[in-house]
């Protein structure tokens, strides 16, 4: 009987089992080429997860996301290392995009989950970590052409620093064109919180963010397709 | 002290989230605010003359437990300082850090004499809670959460060692506070909360250290839902020495919590203190006379401010509609 590796993967998550997800991995890449474990087996998982996870499963913690998002890790590290054979690009390539949490802000594990499963995503991202002022994020955004930033805030204290990374989107003449993402636990307290202090969307978790990025991005190609920086 | 000594008291209970709000009264610098007992005290005695809550409360600034380890804490124009830098990068890097000497290190003789300075003025009068962390939610301060999860997650027997190594520092500080004048200790326990970490974690390591570092504190302990939902995992933190009563977290239902712990332990909550920048103070009012309505003559509920500090931007009306719903609700008038 064929084994369901997205089910033992997904088991293994939840019982917050980093091992034994490495040895599912293991035994789905037997006889398969590695460059399709996203693909085929990561995200499939993933999904699952998300799913149980935005439904508020009752095993799955705050603890729990943060295993699925190592797993993420783990397989995307082997992956860089076991280049595809064909030599054709290990993951899709989306973005660039930040991420960042809000000045005063020095809570990183969202953020951390949320990268960790952008670039399995195939985003590029750029984490900038944090405690990150307004005015670094635009730089950044301007230097990268990154027409997405994901900003994250722990507390409502802090979350109100969005207001001014917003303030400076608008400032620089790039509204719309620069979308704002954010994130962390007073948004999902708070949702009324997003569009108040001037945020473009939310995800209500980590993995959920990669679709919200995605249509951000579109969302800003609409507005304005003409690059944020000259191409060199 | 009523409702701590099981007595009956003359109106329900206020307990607000105000250690950061006293800066905004005195308008007193944070840094001053979190360096200078004295400064933090006058914080604390203008509360009380405006606000009139029935308890009063230490510094709420953990980081300075993470910097009495040797985490770098930064200071904010908004906040309580946060904790920038960690002591070390692991729970095993974290097993060779010195404890810190709870009579000596500037940072907790700071917690401690704002306790002093507070029971010598109001001793007998207002009780004063001493604000703390349980072992379980020390690493984070000292080492940062991911690096815990890590311990908790991936190498158990790790996080068994650090706990057991933190948990004299923790029993030695609670005494050291009860000692000063505090007539109860609240504490968060996050990290055996199953909204945090999973069940096999609770059960194995979250709840026995749990218990094991209450049974050293010689007094009274409230514990704290810590920013996680306590109700549904309320059993996970019943039966633990010494514990007298439960904070829940903001709009969890206080008849079902009451329900669940049975007559006797003090609940308090459920009104964000984060939250109430952002209400009117008719608002604020229809949300405490909803608490007050749920626990009706219940003695032993304390209407109070949970999650984070009460923000300094709080308009002064929103504290005060808190105050007239419990003179409203009480049996003295306003």
């Amino acid at each position: 009987m064929d084994r369901n590796y997205c089910q033992e993967l997904l088991d293994a998550i939840e019982r917050a089992d980093r091992a034994g997800a490495a040895a599912v991995v293991d035994a789905w890449a037997v006889g398969r080429s590695f460059s399709q474990v996203v693909p085929e087996l990561l995200s499939p998982t993933l999904e699952s997860f998300g799913t149980l996870w935005s439904q508020g499963h009752g095993g799955v913690s705050l603890a729990t996301g943060y295993v699925a998002s190592k797993v993420a890790e783990d397989v995307l590290s082997r992956l860089l290392r076991e280049s595809s054979p064909d030599g054709g690009p290990i993951l899709p390539s989306k973005g660039p995009v930040l991420l960042g949490n809000v000045e005063d802000d020095f809570h990183p594990l969202g953020r951390n989950m949320v990268v960790a499963f952008l670039r399995t995503a195939g985003w590029d991202v750029r984490d900038l970590g944090v405690d990150v002022p307004p005015a670094q994020f635009v730089d950044q955004a301007e230097e990268t052409g990154a027409r997405v930033i994901g900003a994250s805030a722990m507390m409502y204290t802090t979350a109100k620093n969005v207001a001014r990374i917003r303030a400076e989107i608008d400032r620089r003449g790039l509204t719309g064109k620069v979308q704002l993402a954010v994130g962390g636990a007073v948004f999902k307290l708070r949702p009324e919180l997003v569009s108040d202090l001037g945020g473009d969307g939310t995800a209500t978790s980590a993995l959920e963010a990669s679709a919200l990025f995605e249509r951000l991005w579109q969302r800003s190609l609409n507005l304005d397709p003409t690059p944020l920086r000259a191409l060199p | 002290m009523a409702a701590l000594q099981d007595q009956p008291a003359d109106r329900p209970l206020l307990l607000l989230n105000a250690g950061l709000y006293g800066a905004k009264l005195t308008g007193a610098s944070l840094k001053d605010h979190y360096r200078d007992p004295a400064v933090y005290v006058e914080g604390q005695v203008a509360i009380l003359e405006t606000f009139s809550p029935d308890f009063l409360i230490s510094p709420f600034v953990l980081a300075g437990l993470g910097e009495a380890f040797g985490s770098r804490v930064t200071s904010s124009l908004r906040q309580p300082p946060n904790v920038a830098a960690f002591a070390a990068e692991s729970a095993e890097a974290a097993l060779r850090l010195p404890l810190p000497d709870v009579d000596s290190h500037p940072g907790i003789l700071y917690l401690r004499e704002s306790i002093r300075l507070l029971a010598g003025r109001y001793a007998g009068r207002v009780p004063v809670i001493g604000l703390l962390v349980s072992p379980l939610d020390l690493p984070p301060l000292i080492i940062g959460l991911e690096a815990w999860l890590d311990a908790l997650l991936f190498q158990p027997e790790v996080a068994r060692a650090l706990l057991d190594r933190l948990t004299p520092f923790f029993a030695a500080l609670g005494k050291a506070m009860l000692g000063d004048g505090a007539t109860a200790l609240a504490l968060t326990a996050n990290l055996t909360n199953r909204f945090i970490v999973p069940e096999r974690v609770v059960e194995t390591l979250g709840r026995p250290a749990l218990r094991e570092a209450l049974a050293e504190i010689p007094g009274p302990v409230i514990l704290h839902h810590g920013g996680c939902p306590l109700l549904p995992h309320l059993g996970d933190f019943m039966g633990h020495p010494n514990v007298v009563g439960y904070v829940l977290d903001a709009g969890e239902d206080l008849g079902e919590a009451r329900r669940v712990l049975g007559a006797g332990p003090l609940l308090l909550g459920n009104l964000s203190g984060p939250d109430l920048a952002g209400l009117r103070p008719d608002e604020v009012g229809v949300l405490c006379d909803r608490a007050l309505a749920q626990r009706g003559p219940d003695q032993q509920f304390a209407l109070a401010t949970c999650c984070a500090d009460i923000p300094l931007d709080t308009p002064p009306e929103c504290i005060e509609a808190l105050t007239d719903a419990v003179c409203r609700a009480g049996r003295v008038p306003a």
